[in-house]
This record gives structure tokens, sequence and C-alpha cells, in this order.
């Protein structure tokens, strides 16, 4: 364990460490744009530039491994201050200084650099006109990700991405010098399926994601550490929202699952988030839908569910660890009805961890593996459609999302035969055979936990307020719990039911609800370091 | 002095085998494969060979580095990437005396325990590479080159590589890289490459010339070359001498001779009887000297205390009529042309400078130029670079600023006003519904 010096502080570092991750250690930020912690080091932006006592020249920390004893100066040498000047004015030379019409302004670490340690104070004694890329301003290189070679600063984050991590290989640099510029390999489009992280790795505005594009002006949004919820695999994400509204995911440092790694197929599922059809709790009547107001719903509906001798439910893999608890509770437990989660693997994905290991999906449902812990009966297809075939007073189906077959023309039938109670947030087919509509929120507005296929349990937090009358699942549940008269499950919020878990379930033993946010990185632009 | 690395130039079929053979050719490598690898090593550090590619490291240093443990194989490098402007030495030496060249690659690779050897010629040298390809073909049909070489159980393959045509690739990261089939950027130092080399495993890198000298070292003895020369600057020296000289060309001179010996006595004087003005004492790379600096001592060390360098040796000599700015923007242009676009100083640097100085020849000079010149080049070199390229061409330019600065302020004085700037605007064109609005 080496002890070194950095700008007066000392600190004690892991063998290895550079000096970039010492200096963060001991307090000190040391600035760069071509260094990323999950990539290969080149030393090409030449920004991180110390003083080393002893060494005559200055040195990149980014490429310098911290040694015993060492002492280093950086934001206190007056050298590295004038270095680090130089190299702006090198970088900003050709750079075309676009910020307010720049999409990655606010989130841009030359900006940051810029605005922080010069305080945007520059002298450039440049007289020349721009080097340009006539054609490249404004590129579609792949189907996620728009060029603007303008404004590259040629680190070479998206060409190690492609190489290191998805291992595509479909960026390369073209031509040579200062006329160096970013191209796919062979001219190919960029369908990397992790094509959106090299605009995540571009440090400037020159690669941008498509989708997200002019939509939202960077530091208006809030993140909230979440979970994605597109395979097992469990991916730890920011959902960046204003005003109610999700724009995007961005991935969330998590070494032992995405790094700082999001596929293209995880990462747009954001939009979907926004979307709730289902906004008011209904129940359907001969002349047709009625509103009602959530008291009369669990008031009425508690009177079904008593009246129903036999019960079923589908469950879904959708569903947190909360959740599911409240609903073997309630209807398996209490009420003796059947509980089922359907399970299907969907499209396999993958993911590279931070040891740069290929972890592969398991399904499609994000806690499937939670379901299996607590116990829930999980069904294939077939094993569905028999659990349906079979006679209820009551179906209940708490996510018609849960399984592809739900959709199917089939499985609406087979639930007409009895009433049925579904919560819902999107149009559905099985919507058409129901009885209730409950409005469910998106995971965006709810709170819970997850298990991913690794085995780990993650928590994602509160974003936004559902829209309309919609309620997360857990609180329909427990609301529902108390209406049938079990005021021991009328929880109000979802670390109850965790605590419940932790103290009845061998697998969630020892945790606690507060650390399982994995969040200690809060501000915005402590997590732009390390995306 | 008596020619040795030139001995062939002038004799009929020297780059045959039998004619290199019936010189004493490969005998040298006999005698070392007679000793251990580390006495071939210690009689090459015993001879103070320096690299005669332009950085003037110790050679027998160099391969002291190489793990001697290592279980993998090693490799041995021969750089004939010879791309420096002013320089055409290492072609001089393939043309005549090829079977030289790989017996210094035998000897080399002997020595620091490679059974693999690369040359790495510049893409351009194509009739050089097939005489190359010849004299292995040969080297190996005599015994010299293959398995089991002379019954001593020595293996040894030996493959040209040609090049793709860019300076950078003789820097020898990036000659590796280039080797390896990428493209040619520097690599980050260290681990250097004697440690983690071409394809992970040691390797080192030689100039053709430093490998020229060293069947001469193995016959005769590292005292004989050491007694050649000055004290750490010893052995005989090719001068590749161009520019506005009498008689441009190689010369074989022993290291320790004054620039005014090459240009005035062996190069023939100014051409039509003019004054020198300046000269590049090592290639396009090393400060600039002036006239009054033609006694500099053209060796590794003296020529570093006069603060330029020896380099690979060519002389670039410039008469009276030479105007330096524009020789700086001919510089500049190599330079912003050949970087290979890695590292922000000497990316945005070279071509900034190249900008500046276009300007100036172009007559649109500015009174901040200079200075400008010789901030961009300050902090372009140093250290601020991941290979020498920012201070190859920094150097230069900035001792052109700094020596000749009168010629940049006459430039300056004649200037006309700056045309205002054209804003780069994209043109509107109406919606854009190629990327959805």
């Amino acid at each position: 364990m080496p002890k070194l010096t950095i700008d007066g502080r000392e600190v004690e570092v892991p063998q290895g460490t550079n000096l970039i991750e010492a200096a963060r250690l001991a307090g000190v930020e040391v600035p760069y744009f071509c260094y990323h912690p999950y990539l290969t080091v080149v030393g090409q932006c030449r920004i991180c530039m110390v003083e080393i006592e002893g060494q005559p020249r200055l040195a990149i920390a980014c490429a310098t491994a911290a040694a015993d004893g060492m002492v280093v100066k950086s934001a206190t040498s007056q050298r590295v201050k004038e270095a680090r000047e130089a190299v702006m004015e090198f970088l900003l030379a050709n750079h075309p200084l676009d910020c307010p019409v720049c999409d990655q302004a606010g989130e841009c670490l030359l900006q940051d650099h810029a605005m922080s340690e010069q305080g945007g104070n520059f002298a450039s004694g440049m007289l020349e006109t721009r080097r340009t890329f006539p054609g490249l301003e404004r590129r579609l290189l792949g189907p996620h990700v728009i060029q603007n070679q303008n404004r590259c600063i040629h680190c070479s984050r998206c060409i190690r991405f492609t190489q290191e991590i998805s291992e595509t290989w479909a960026l390369t640099y073209k031509n040579r010098g200062n006329n160096a510029y970013i191209d796919t390999f062979d001219g190919r489009p960029f369908d990397d399926p992790f094509s959106a992280c090299a605009a995540d790795v571009c440090p400037v505005g020159a690669l941008t994601v498509r989708e997200f594009r002019f939509r939202k002006r960077a530091w208006k949004l809030s993140s909230t550490p979440s979970v994605c919820p597109g395979c097992s695999i469990g991916c730890n994400i920011w959902i960046d929202h204003h005003e109610r509204i999700v724009y995007r995911f961005t991935p969330r440092e998590n070494p032992e699952i995405n790094a700082t790694w999001l596929c293209d197929y995880g990462r747009f599922l954001s939009e979907s988030l926004n979307q709730q059809d289902v906004v008011h709790p209904k129940r359907r009547l001969k002349e047709g839908w009625q509103k009602l107001p959530w008291a009369e719903v669990f008031r009425a509906l508690a009177l079904d569910v008593k009246a129903a001798k036999t019960l079923r439910v589908v469950a879904s893999g959708y569903m947190s660890n909360e959740e599911l608890y409240l609903a073997r509770e309630l209807f398996a437990r209490r009420l003796q009805g059947e509980l089922v989660v359907p399970v299907f693997m969907g499209e396999p994905r993958k993911m590279k961890n931070g040891r740069r290991q290929w972890l592969y999906s398991q399904s499609a449902l994000p806690n499937l593996e939670g379901a299996k812990r607590l116990g829930i009966r999980t069904v294939d297809e077939e094993g569905l459609a028999r659990f349906l075939y079979g006679a209820a007073d009551l179906t209940v189906v708490l996510d018609p999302q849960a399984h592809p077959f739900l959709a199917t023309p089939e499985a609406v039938q087979l639930v007409k035969v009895s009433p049925t109670v579904v919560a819902a947030r999107v149009d559905a087919p099985l919507l058409e055979a129901a009885t209730w509509v409950l409005p469910a929120a998106s995971l965006a507005a709810n709170e819970g936990t997850w298990v991913s296929s690794t085995g780990k349990v993650q928590r994602f937090a509160v974003a936004v307020a559902p829209p309309g009358e919609a309620r997360p699942l857990w609180q329909i549940l427990a609301l529902l719990a108390r209406a049938l008269g079990f005021a021991d499950l009328a929880v109000t919020t979802p670390s109850q039911v965790f605590q419940w878990l932790v103290e009845s379930e061998q697998s969630f033993a020892g945790l606690d609800w507060n650390t399982l946010l994995g969040a200690e990185q809060t501000s915005y632009r402590e997590r732009q370091h390390v995306g | 002095m008596e020619s040795v690395l030139l001995r062939a130039r002038g004799v009929a079929n020297s780059r045959d085998i039998t004619t290199y053979l019936q010189a004493g050719g490969w005998e040298g490598f006999k005698k070392a494969l007679s000793m251990p690898p580390e006495a071939v090593t210690q009689e090459v550090i015993d001879s103070e060979l320096r690299g005669r590619g332009g950085a003037g490291f110790p050679t027998g240093r160099k391969w002291s580095f190489v793990p001697k443990d290592h279980p993998g194989p090693k490799y041995l490098i021969c750089n004939a990437d010879e791309s420096e402007p002013g320089t055409f030495k290492d072609r001089e030496i393939i043309e005549y005396d090829p079977q030289m060249v790989l017996e210094g690659i035998a000897i080399a690779s002997y020595a620091i325990g490679a059974h693999t050897a690369y040359i790495y010629i510049r893409g351009e040298f194509f009739r050089w590479a097939k005489i190359l390809e010849e004299a292995i073909a040969q080297a190996r049909a005599h015994g010299f080159l293959g398995k089991d070489i002379l019954n001593t159980g020595y293996d040894l393959d030996v493959w040209v590589h040609r090049g793709a045509g860019a300076y950078i690739c003789g820097e020898e990261t990036a000659l590796i890289e280039s080797l390896e089939g990428k493209r040619g950027f520097p690599r980050l130092k260290p681990p250097f490459p004697a440690v983690v080399g071409v394809f992970g495993k040691p390797t080192v890198v030689n100039n053709v010339e430093t490998l020229a000298c060293l069947p001469h070292i193995m016959t005769r003895g590292a005292r004989w070359f050491a007694s050649i020369g000055r004290p750490r600057n010893t052995g005989p020296k090719l001068f590749c001498v161009s520019g506005h000289v009498n008689r441009p060309g190689v010369y074989e001179l022993p290291l320790g001779v004054t620039f005014r010996e090459i240009i005035f006595e062996h190069a023939g004087g100014i051409r039509n009887g003019r004054k020198l003005k300046a000269f590049f004492p090592g290639g396009s790379s090393a400060p600039v000297l002036t006239a009054d600096e033609v006694d500099v001592v053209a060796d590794f060390d003296s020529c570093a205390a006069a603060g330029t360098m020896l380099g690979s040796g060519a002389v670039i000599v410039m008469d009276d009529t030479v105007d330096m700015v524009e020789v700086g923007r001919n510089l500049a242009h190599f330079y912003a042309h050949e970087s290979c676009g890695q590292c922000t100083p000497c990316r945005e640097g070279s071509d900034w400078c190249l900008d500046i100085l276009n300007r100036l020849v172009q007559g649109y000079g500015h009174p901040s130029d200079p200075d400008q010149l010789l901030r961009i080049c300050r902090f372009a070199s140093q250290g601020m670079t991941i290979c020498p390229l920012g201070d190859a061409f920094s150097l230069p330019i900035s001792s052109l600023v700094s020596k000749f600065r009168n010629e940049f302020a006459a430039a300056i004085a004649r200037a006309k006003p700056i045309p205002p700037k054209k804003l780069p605007v994209m043109p509107w064109v109406g919606k854009d519904v190629r990327f959805g609005g």
C-alpha cells in the first residue's frame, strides 16, 4: 500500500493505483479527458499533467502509478498550471466553442474544466481560421449516434470502447494528424448493440445520442438511481427526469455488473416509462366503464375478492420483491389463492462488467430471481395457459406485460370466463376482458428491490410522482389488504416489507435497505467523470 | 580513414554473398556464435557503440534491458524506416552491403536470444526491400540463417516487413504497432520495448547503421572500435550531406570531426562560392546551427552541448539565399502532415505552427507571431507528448525563430493586414429531414 502526498494531502492507496485515482482518494481533482477508469490508458489528452518531486519533466497522472513516498503537485504547481493552460489552448484552438447550441453543454468535460479551473478566462493568440470537417458536422454514424467531428478532441475513448468493451471494433481513426477523424470501420453503419455508450464516453459533444439530443438541457435533469428493467442482468442506471417526464437512462457505475455501460435496448426503454394509458381505476358495468375513486375501489373490490371461493393470481417478474412478498402473503397465504409468475426468455442480452467479463441474461424479467427466492411457482408459456384454463371465481392479473401469452386472444378468452382484476399501466388486450382495471405506476414512480440473475439485491428509488391516479403496485396491494381486513399488511412504505423479507427469508438475511441503493455518487458532475 | 561501413561502395557485385565472404564477411557472426551471448553484449558495451538512429542511446545497454529469464520468444527489429528529411545513409548500406546488415542482425539476435528478426523497411524503399529479400535468401542458402546455424543449434529467421509510408513509424513503439498490423501510434513508455515490445514480447529495435557496425566490432574487437572517434562517441559514422554544397552525398567519417570539415572539405564547400548561412546538423528534427557554429564537433555529446543533436547525421546545408521563414514553413508542413494525431500538443501545435508560417510566407504576418510560435513549441516539447515527434517539430522551429528573429521581423514588417475572417457557419438548407427534424 503506497503512501504518497498529493498537493500536501497524505493518502494511502492500493498498489497499482494511478495518480488520478490516488488524487481522487486524497480529495484532489486532477482533470482528464481521455482517461476512463474502465478503458485502457493512452495518455493522449495531456491535461492530467502533474509535477512529481525529483522528476525534471511533468508526468501524466493517468499513466503514472502511485509509489511510496511520492510527492505530487497538481493544483499547487505553477508549472502544472501553465502546462494545463497550454493544453487547453491547444484543445480549444480548433474546438468550435458552440456550447450554446451544443447538446453536451452542462455535461461536457471540456466545458467543465474550462469553467472550473480557468474560470472561463482564456487568452489565445490564435489568429487562424479553425480547422473544420465539412460534411461531418452532423452525421448519423449509426441508428443512435450522431457525430459532429468539429467538436472532437481526439481522446479516442469511443474507439477504445468499441475495441475493448463492445468488441465490435466498429470505430476507428481515419486520416492523420490534425485531420484525423472518427469514422466507422469500412464505413458501415455504427450498429453496435452498445452504440450509445460511445456517446456516453465522449467527453465533448462530438458524439451525441440521437434519441436524447435537444430534448432537454443536461443541467435541468434530475437523476435518480434505479435499475434497468430490460433483462435479468440488472444493470444500474440513473433515471434522468425533469418535471415528471423521464428523458433518458444513463449507466450508473457498478463494477460487478455493468461497470459504466448500458446496452442500447435497455437505454432506450426510458421513453416507455412515460407511457401511462390507464390513469383511473375503473369497473366494468353493463352500460360501460365506471370510474371510481380509489377508496370506493378497495371497498367494492374487497367484497368481490371475499365472495370468490377460488382465486388465481398472475404475478410478474417485473414486480419488486416487496410487491411479490405482499402478493404471496395476501393472495396465496391469507386468501388461499393460487399464485404464479410466468417466465420467458425474450431476446438474449449481454453486458460486460468491470473485470471485463461478459454477463448473459437468464430471462427478460428483471426480478425472476426474486420470485424464485420467495418460493413463488414459476410457469412457462404452457404452464401459464394450463393455469388459466383452470376454473376460478376471480382472476387477478397484476401485470399484463408479465408474459407475451397474456397478450394473445387465447389468453383474453381464458380470463373472460370469470371476473378479472387487472392492474395495468399501458393498454393491453387483456383489458378487454377485465372487470376491474387498476392504474399501476411505472418503474420511475415505484420503489423497491430486484434480484439480478447474478444474485445481487438492488434497490431502485422513486424518480417521479405517478401520473393521474396511478399508484405503485405495492401500495395497491397494501390498501387492498387493509380493505380485506389484514391491517398488518397495510404498509406505508416498501422498506417495511423489505424488513419482513430480511427477517423471514434466508436469502435476504443481513441486508440493509439503506445501503442497497449503491448510489454513493449522487452529484451530477461526479457521475460524468466515470460516464 | 579507411572505409568500414561503406567499404563495398564501388566494388563489383558487392551485394553478392561471395563478394561479402571474400571481404571477410560473416566471420563476426561465427566469432559471436563461439562466445556466450553475454560476452557478445559485453563486447558491444565495451565498444561504446551508440545508436545511429537519432537518439544515440548506447546499444549494448539497450540490449542489457532485455530480461534474461524471459520464457517466451524475444524479437529483434532492424529499423530501416529511414524517413527523417535529409537522411539517406541506411539506403546506401542496404544498396551496397545488405549482407553486412544481415550479419549485424544475426549478431544482435544471438546476443539478446531472439530467434526471429524483422527488418521494418520504409514502404517507398521497394527496390531495397527486394535487395534485402535476395540477401536473406543467399544467407539462408549459405546456412547463416535458418535452423541450426553452423551446427551450433541456434535458429534465426529474418523477415522483411514493408511499412505503409509514415514518418512516425520510424519511432520504435509506433514501428512495433505498425509491425503488429495496427495504426502507427507511438505507445506510452514505460514499459519500454525491451520489456514489452512487439506482440507483447521483449524486443530490441536497432537502426540499420548500428547493426552494420556489429560485424566489425566482433571481428576487430571493441578496443579497435572504441579507438575511432572520441571518448563515449566512438566508431565510424555516416554523414548525409545535402543542400547547397558542391558534392552532396554520404560520407563515412569518424565521430569527432567538425562540421566545418564535413561541409567544406568533404562536401566541397557551398555551391557557386556562396556563403554558408545555416545547417541542420542531424536531420530536420535537430535545432538549426548558424554559420558561426560550424566548428561544433560532430558527435553526440558535443552537439548536445551546442544545444542541438547529432540525430541521424543528416547535415542539411543552407546558403545565404535561403529564406528562414520558408524553411520553417517547409518543416512545419512536413511535421503537421506526419503528426500521428494521437496527443494534443503535437496534433494541434504542429498544424497551428504551419498555419502561422503559411500566413507569414504569404505576407500576412502579425507582430505576435514569433512569440506565438515559441509558445507553441515550448508546450509541445519536453515531455508534453507521448513520443519525440513533439520535440522533433518544436525544437527546430523554435531554434529558427530565436536564431533568425530578424528575418521573421522583416517578414512581419512587410506584411499586409490580415483579411477579416470568415466564420465557418453551416449553411441553412431548410428543414432537416435526415435526422428527424
